[in-house]
């Protein structure tokens, strides 16, 4: 009886893996069409942001002087206008 | 839910990994939606039979069903019902499938979260944890299945019980801990062999996995340190770390996996180091499987006991099928893996942390060495030279000051690069404060690295301290807010620079309490009741011996009452020796245990072990006066909180 069972149940669990595996191939063919481009340069745009608070944190505890800071925040605040730009032409 | 639906679920888990690496090359190259979802499902089909194959052999543990081998060996019907669950994880096909188990979890976890998010890159690290599912999945279906019948004709009455080492509520929980750190490598090792191939090697990936990176390490941590806390509280030698090879194995990924902490924060700031972060996540993760090699193969026992079983050969063909394969592939990505930028300064916080990843990897190799030493002299010359604990810390001693004293220098350094007026101004308080310390000591006639090490530890706390007092008042500057409001206010919107600096101070105070071994006393004697023996500034005087049955044991247990020099009684202490399988007809089945017991302060443990009794009543008893061994665990918990500060959700990217 015990055995009986299990076969059932292996038999019940290899039915139903097996459907939801194979069950997309009955769907129709598509072709991936999300832009990651896009995902990819707006999660940019937050590390950039990220980056810059950072830096005036660091200013701010004294840990960089002011010519450095000012060069370095420029060059990430550049860095977010060109991905900007990129996401309106988008 | 019969064993033989078990194997089978591991069979067809085995069927739906292959389909699902087969199917998601095939996307690869052609791009088909419903061929990638086909990939997708066959991974989490065989995640799901994975957890069905866990749970039907936890429920014949739970059963004692003694028909299955497994059950047998580790189990009996007195195991309490808690360590029938820990017995899952206490024998090797058990703990293989637990692995897969864990696996099976994280794998879903992946694919749930990242299906669009990391569209591209998904397709290879599906393939990549399906690949080390695979391994798994043909170790616990061919070569140690966990479901594998009695070799027996006759019914066995009864299991053979779990190890009363084993037996320990702290070693229940300290195998999965460990194991969650070791599986949850797969996920980073898997995102970057998928940047690798897709050639997105840019500092998404490295985003993407910090948070899996994070809670590896934190597991690997605890599991550490819950190793060395059940050690210390069961094996009864009175330590915490032997550089026994399975503590090493989980200490070798940690010392990379730490690394690798430090080294992606310049990935993702400057976008240097990309090749060297690749091999470390590479030699991390192979340092994991190696670790599990080395625990499991049963290698460090004997090498002659390696080739008996084809577990060993297989661990080890996987360990470089993995390191061939990363290599290679880093090989052919090298251009791509070249940085734009160079270090402009090695005063700086690039400059240390290049160093500490230097450090932290020459002393993840003296470890490995002194562990494998063993077996390659055995292999090599007939016979095992063992290397002991001395020859390990000798070596990693200075190397760990050295880490200690970097953990310090970090905060003081800026990026990019530090002026001299800003060094000077930096390191002065620090070392001046760390310096009059080191020369007290020094003229107290204290050891060289009693005197280093409290030195630099000293240093760092008023390094990290600087750091958060800088920080808050450069918040009562701005917004004139309170001290310990501008000081929440800075950790909280700054969780893993100033978790990372909570998780430094733990490591300062774990450093003090290893310092404290400097001063351990240690003594044996035997008393008899109603006598003492003094050890160091205390009295131990035995009260009485009494006798207990217990449910799986038999206990003798000494009351010994603990007095202080003027005779004040601080505490009684109860050590008691033990007999598990008590009634075996089988003596060389019946197992004793010493149950120690401590009396613990902020200042010192006093330890005491209750090794034997004699026919004339004689208790013979091991005290060990151990100073600052509390730091250890509080630093253990420190260490947790600003891991879990860092760990904290903010904004997804």
């Amino acid at each position: 009886m015990a055995s009986i069972l299990g076969y059932s149940f292996i038999f019940f669990f290899t039915i139903i893996s097996v459907f939801y595996v194979i069950q997309p191939l009955f769907l129709e063919k598509v072709k991936y069409s999300v832009d990651e481009t896009n995902l990819s340069l707006k999660r940019e745009k937050t590390i950039l942001y990220r980056s810059i608070k950072e830096l005036e944190m660091e200013f701010d505890i004294g840990n960089i002087d002011k010519v450095e800071f000012e060069k370095r925040r420029n060059l990430l605040k550049n860095e977010v206008s060109i991905i900007l730009k990129k996401l309106k032409k988008k | 839910m019969t064993p033989l639906a078990g194997s089978v679920a591991l069979n067809l888990a085995l069927g739906f990994s292959i389909i699902s690496i087969v199917s998601l090359s095939i996307y690869t190259s052609n791009n088909d939606e419903r061929i990638n979802l086909l990939g997708h499902r066959s991974a989490l089909a065989s995640s799901f039979l994975v957890f069905l194959s866990t749970f039907i052999l936890s429920y014949q543990l739970m059963i004692s069903n003694f028909d299955i081998d497994y059950v047998a060996r580790y189990t009996s019907f007195e195991t309490p019902t808690m360590y029938k669950i820990s017995a899952l994880w206490a024998g090797q096909s058990g703990s293989l499938l637990f692995w897969l188990f864990i696996l099976s979890i994280f794998s879903v976890i992946v694919i749930l979260q990242n299906q669009t998010k990391h569209h591209k890159l998904m397709p290879w690290i599906v393939i990549s944890i399906s690949v080390v599912q695979i391994f798994f999945l043909v170790l616990t279906n061919f070569i140690t299945n966990p479901f594998k019948p009695t070799d027996t004709d006759f019914v066995i009455q009864n299991g053979n019980g779990l190890n009363p080492l084993l037996q320990n509520l702290t070693m229940a929980i300290h195998p999965p801990t460990l194991y969650l750190g070791y599986v949850g490598l797969t996920v980073p090792f898997a995102f970057a062999f998928s940047a690798l191939v897709n050639k997105d090697l840019g500092s998404l990936w490295i985003k993407s996995i910090r948070r899996w990176t994070l809670i590896s390490w934190l597991f690997l941590s605890i599991g550490i340190i819950l190793g060395g806390w059940w050690a210390y509280q069961e094996l009864g030698w009175g330590g915490y770390w032997a550089w026994d090879p399975v503590e090493n194995a989980s200490f070798m990924p940690w010392l990379t996996l730490t690394a690798f902490l430090h080294s992606i924060i310049i990935q993702e700031k400057s976008g240097m180091l990309r090749f060297w972060n690749m091999i470390l996540i590479f030699i991390t993760f192979t340092l994991t499987i190696f670790g599990t090699f080395l625990t499991r193969s049963g290698v460090m026992s004997s090498v002659h006991s390696f080739t008996e079983s084809s577990l060993g050969p297989v661990f080890l063909s996987f360990v470089f099928f993995l390191l061939i394969v990363s290599f290679a592939l880093i090989y052919i990505r090298k251009d791509h893996l070249k940085s734009a930028k160079k270090i402009e300064s090695f005063a700086s916080r690039e400059g240390g942390f290049l160093l500490n990843n230097v450090i932290f990897v020459v002393l993840c190799f003296a470890v490995f060495w002194g562990t494998i030493f063993p077996v390659v002299s055995e292999a090599v010359r007939g016979t095992k030279i063992t290397v002991g604990a001395p020859f390990f810390n000798q070596i990693n001693t200075p190397i760990g000051l050295i880490l200690l004293g970097l953990t310090g220098v970090g905060p003081l350094l800026a990026w990019r690069k530090t002026s001299n007026e800003k060094i000077k101004n930096n390191f002065f308080l620090p070392t001046l404060i760390s310096g009059i310390l080191f020369f007290i000591l020094m003229a107290l006639g204290y050891d060289a690295y009693v005197v280093i090490s409290f030195s630099l530890c000293l240093f760092v706390i008023i390094a990290i301290y600087m750091e958060f007092y800088k920080g808050a008042k450069s918040r009562i500057v701005r917004f004139n807010e309170s001290f310990f409001v501008a000081l929440y206010k800075i950790i909280s919107k700054n969780r893993s620079r100033y978790g990372g600096y909570i998780v430094h101070v733990g490591i300062v105070l774990m450093f003090v309490g290893f310092t404290g071994n400097a001063f351990d006393i240690e003594k044996e004697f035997g008393l008899k009741k109603g006598s003492s023996e003094f050890v160091g500034d205390y009295e131990f005087l035995l009260t009485d011996i009494t006798e207990e049955e217990r449910p799986n044991h038999y206990a003798w247990i000494s009351h010994i009452r603990l007095l202080d020099s003027q005779g004040n009684i601080v505490e009684d202490l109860y050590p008691e020796k033990r007999v598990y399988f008590h009634e075996n007809p089988d003596i060389n089945k019946r197992q004793p245990h010493s149950e120690i017991d401590i009396h613990s302060t902020m200042n010192l443990d006093i330890y005491s072990i209750f090794s034997a009794i004699d026919a004339n009543g004689t208790a013979f008893l091991k005290i060990m006066i151990n100073p600052l061994v509390k730091w250890v665990w509080i630093g253990g918990y420190v260490l947790v909180l600003g891991t879990m500060i860092a760990l904290w959700p903010r904004k997804e990217l």
